[in-house]
C-alpha cells in the first residue's frame, strides 16, 4: 500500500504523465459513453440521406461521411475499437514477451540462448509486412487483427524482462526460496512474476500506442474489419472516397488527430512509468 | 580478431538468418486455412499452365518434397508467378527496387540530418524552452500515423496549392531532352513523399540522438572545456561532435534495417511505384504468390542491411575487431 502511495506521489511530479493520463482517461469516457454522447447512429443503413459528404454545419458538427453519417457520432464509436484492438493486442504481446522473457533469464543456459536467438530472428523481421501477410492470409476480421498485431511486437519485452529476471534470480530472497525446495513454477509465480510486474506494465503501456498505430495501418490498407468502425477504418473510407482530391479535410482530419492524441498519452504516460520503474533509466 | 574475420563470423549468421526466414516465409504460407494450391496457382489460368506450376512447385507433392522444390526454384532465381500481372515475382519486385530506394534513402537522410541539429540544439540547452518544445514535437511526430501526415501533406501542397505532381514517380507522357530534366522531374515528384516519411520517422531519432548527446554533455572533458573557457563553437566541433560520431553512426546504421517495410503505407498513399505499393495491390488482388515473394525479398533485404550496419560498425569501432 504504502509503495502504491509513493508510486503515486511520483508520478504526480511527471508533467507529461500527468497530460497524458487526462487525455487518456477523456478518451476512455468518451468511448465508454459513445452510446449516450453520439448524436446519431452510425449503422451503414442510418445515415441521413440528404446530407452525404457534407462539411460541418449546426446540424453535423464534424460533417458527414459518404453514407450521411454524423463524423462526430463515427468518431466516439471508432474510439472504442481502437482503444480494444490496441489493449487487447498488447495484452498478447505482453503474455508472449514475458513467458520468453522470464523463461530465457530464469532458466538460463540452453533455454536461454535458443530463446534469445529466436527473438534475435524475430527482431529483424519488418514488423509492418509481416502483420500485412499474417492479416490476408487469416483474413479481415476484428479478431485477427488483434491476434496478428500481437503476435508482432513482443520482442523489446523479452529482453527487458530477461535483463531484470538475470539480476533478480540472484537476490537472496529468490536463493532462499530455492534452498527451501520451491519448485521452479512456484518462484516463478510467487517471487519473479510480481517483482518485474511494474515493468510489464509500464512496457504494455509504451506498447499500446504502437499497437494503435499498427492497427491504423493494416485498416488504412485494407486489412480492417468494415463491420468494426475503428478510427483507422474511417481514415481508410476517407481516403478511398477521394478526400484527398475533392478536400473533404473534415472526414480526413478528426479520425487521424484522435489515433495521434490517444497514442501520444499512451506515450507520455509510457515515458512516465518508464522513469520510475526502470532500473536502468532510475540509476542515471 | 581482424576486420576479415568480423566480416566472415557476421556473413555466416546473416546467410543462416536468410535460410530461417525462407523457411518461416514458405510454412507462413502453407500451413494457414485454405487450400494452398489454390493460393498458389491462379484459378483463371489455363489447365496448361496450372500443370506446368504444379509440376515445377511440387505442389501435388507431399510437404518436404514442395520446400526442397521450393529452395530449388529459388536458387535459380524463381520466386514464382504472379497471378495478376502473369508475371515472374522476381522480375516485378526488382523493377520496383530503385524507387523504394530511392525513397526510403532520401527520406532517412532527412530524417539522420533534421535529427542530429535539433538534437544537438535540445541537448546544448538541456530543460530550456526549445529542448522541450522539440521533445514534445518529437513525441508527437512518434504517435502520429505516418500516411494521415501523408494524407494532409498531399491535400495541402499537392492538391490544393498545386505545387507537386500528386502521383507516381515521373510524368510518364513526358519527353525528357537530357538526363537532367528527367532527375528534376523525378525529384519533384519524390519530394512530398520523401516529406512525408522523413518528418514522419523523426520522432524516434530525435529522442535517441538527444539521449546520446545529453551523455556526452554530461562527460567531465566537456566540463573542463568549458571551465578553460573554450568559445561554444570550439566545443561544439571539436569536442561534441567528434565524440558523439560513434554512437550517432551506430544509431544511423542500426535503425537503416527498421526502415525498410515502412513505407508500405507511404507508397501508396502517394501510388509511388516501389515495393511496398507492390504489397498492397498484391493483398487487394489476393495475388499471394506475389505477396510471399515480396515478403522474401523484403525480409532479405533487412538481413543485409543489419550485415552491412555491422560490418560498416566493425570498421568504425575497434573494440568490435579485437575483443
Amino acid at each position: 500500500m504504502r509503495s502504491i502511495r509513493k508510486f503515486g506521489e511520483q508520478y504526480k511530479e511527471s508533467k507529461l504523465g500527468l497530460l497524458g493520463l487526462s487525455i487518456f482517461l477523456l478518451f476512455v469516457f468518451a468511448s465508454a459513453f459513445a452510446g449516450v454522447l453520439a448524436p446519431y447512429p452510425i449503422g451503414p443503413t442510418q445515415g441521413d440521406r440528404n446530407y452525404i459528404l457534407k462539411p460541418p454545419s449546426s446540424k453535423y458538427l464534424l460533417g458527414t461521411d459518404e453514407l450521411g453519417r454524423d463524423m462526430l457520432s463515427m468518431i466516439l464509436y471508432g474510439g472504442k475499437v481502437s482503444l480494444t484492438i490496441g489493449i487487447l493486442a498488447t495484452l498478447i504481446t505482453a503474455i508472449i514477451g514475458t513467458l520468453v522473457g522470464v523463461t530465457a533469464g530464469y532458466f538460463g543456459g540452453k533455454t536461454e540462448e535458443i530463446l534469445m536467438r529466436f527473438t534475435d530472428v524475430f527482431l529483424v523481421i519488418p514488423g509492418l509486412p509481416l502483420m500485412i501477410v499474417l492479416a490476408s492470409l487469416l483474413g479481415a476480421t476484428f479478431w485477427n487483427m488483434i491476434l496478428v498485431i500481437g503476435i508482432q511486437g513482443w520482442t523489446g519485452t523479452a529482453r527487458v524482462l530477461r535483463a531484470q529476471v538475470l539480476s533478480l534470480k540472484e537476490k537472496l530472497f529468490i536463493e532462499s526460496a530455492r534452498s527451501i525446495g520451491a519448485s521452479d513454477t512456484r518462484i516463478i509465480i510467487k517471487h519473479i512474476i510480481p517483482n518485474v510486474l511494474p515493468l510489464i506494465v509500464a512496457q504494455m503501456v509504451l506498447r499500446i500506442g504502437s499497437s494503435i498505430l499498427s492497427a491504423s495501418s493494416l485498416s488504412f490498407l485494407g486489412l480492417g474489419d468494415p463491420t468494426h468502425m475503428s478510427w483507422g477504418m474511417t481514415l481508410h473510407y476517407a481516403f478511398s472516397v477521394g478526400s484527398l482530391f475533392s478536400n473533404f479535410y473534415w472526414y480526413l482530419i478528426p479520425p487521424g488527430v484522435c489515433i495521434t492524441l490517444v497514442v501520444l498519452s499512451f506515450t507520455f504516460i509510457g515515458y512516465a512509468l518508464d522513469q520510475i520503474v526502470n532500473p536502468r533509466i532510475r540509476e542515471r | 580478431m581482424g576486420m576479415g574475420r568480423v566480416v566472415a563470423k557476421r556473413g555466416v549468421y546473416a546467410i543462416m538468418l536468410i535460410f530461417i526466414m525462407t523457411i518461416i516465409n514458405f510454412f507462413l504460407f502453407r500451413i494457414m486455412p485454405g487450400d494452398p494450391v489454390a493460393m498458389m496457382v491462379s484459378p483463371s489460368i489455363t489447365a496448361e499452365v496450372r500443370q506446368i506450376l504444379l509440376t515445377k512447385f511440387g505442389l501435388d507433392k507431399p510437404m518436404h518434397i514442395q520446400f526442397i522444390k521450393y529452395i530449388q526454384q529459388l536458387l535459380q532465381g524463381n520466386f514464382g508467378l504472379s497471378f495478376t500481372y502473369q508475371r515472374p515475382v522476381i522480375n516485378l519486385v526488382l523493377e520496383r527496387v530503385p524507387n523504394t530506394v530511392l525513397l526510403l534513402l532520401s527520406s532517412y537522410v532527412i530524417t539522420v540530418i533534421l535529427s542530429i541539429i535539433l538534437g544537438l540544439i535540445a541537448a546544448w540547452r538541456r530543460g530550456g524552452k526549445l529542448d522541450i518544445s522539440f521533445t514534445i514535437f518529437g513525441l508527437w511526430m512518434h504517435s502520429m500515423p505516418i500516411f494521415w501526415l501523408g494524407g494532409l501533406l498531399l491535400l495541402f501542397f499537392s492538391v490544393r496549392l498545386g505545387l507537386f505532381p500528386v502521383i507516381g514517380v515521373s510524368t510518364p507522357w513526358l519527353k525528357h531532352e537530357n538526363i537532367f530534366s528527367y532527375m528534376a522531374d523525378v525529384a519533384h515528384h519524390l519530394f512530398i513523399p520523401m516529406m512525408t516519411l522523413g518528418i514522419g520517422n523523426i520522432g524516434g531519432m530525435f529522442l535517441i540522438t538527444r539521449n546520446s548527446l545529453l551523455d556526452i554533455f554530461s562527460e567531465d572533458y566537456i566540463m573542463t572545456a568549458k571551465a578553460l573557457g573554450l568559445s561554444n563553437r570550439t566545443i561544439l566541433f571539436h569536442n561534441v561532435l567528434r565524440n558523439a560520431m560513434l554512437p550517432l553512426s551506430t544509431i544511423i546504421l542500426m535503425r537503416l534495417g527498421f526502415i525498410i517495410g515502412g513505407a508500405v503505407t507511404t507508397e501508396t498513399v502517394f501510388t509511388w511505384p516501389g515495393v511496398g505499393l507492390l504489397i498492397y495491390n498484391a493483398v487487394m488482388q489476393e495475388d499471394y504468390p506475389l505477396l510471399q515473394g515480396a515478403f522474401l525479398i523484403i525480409t532479405i533485404s533487412a538481413v543485409l542491411a543489419n550485415f552491412l550496419a555491422e560490418v560498416i560498425y566493425g570498421y568504425l569501432d575497434p573494440r568490435v575487431r579485437y575483443e
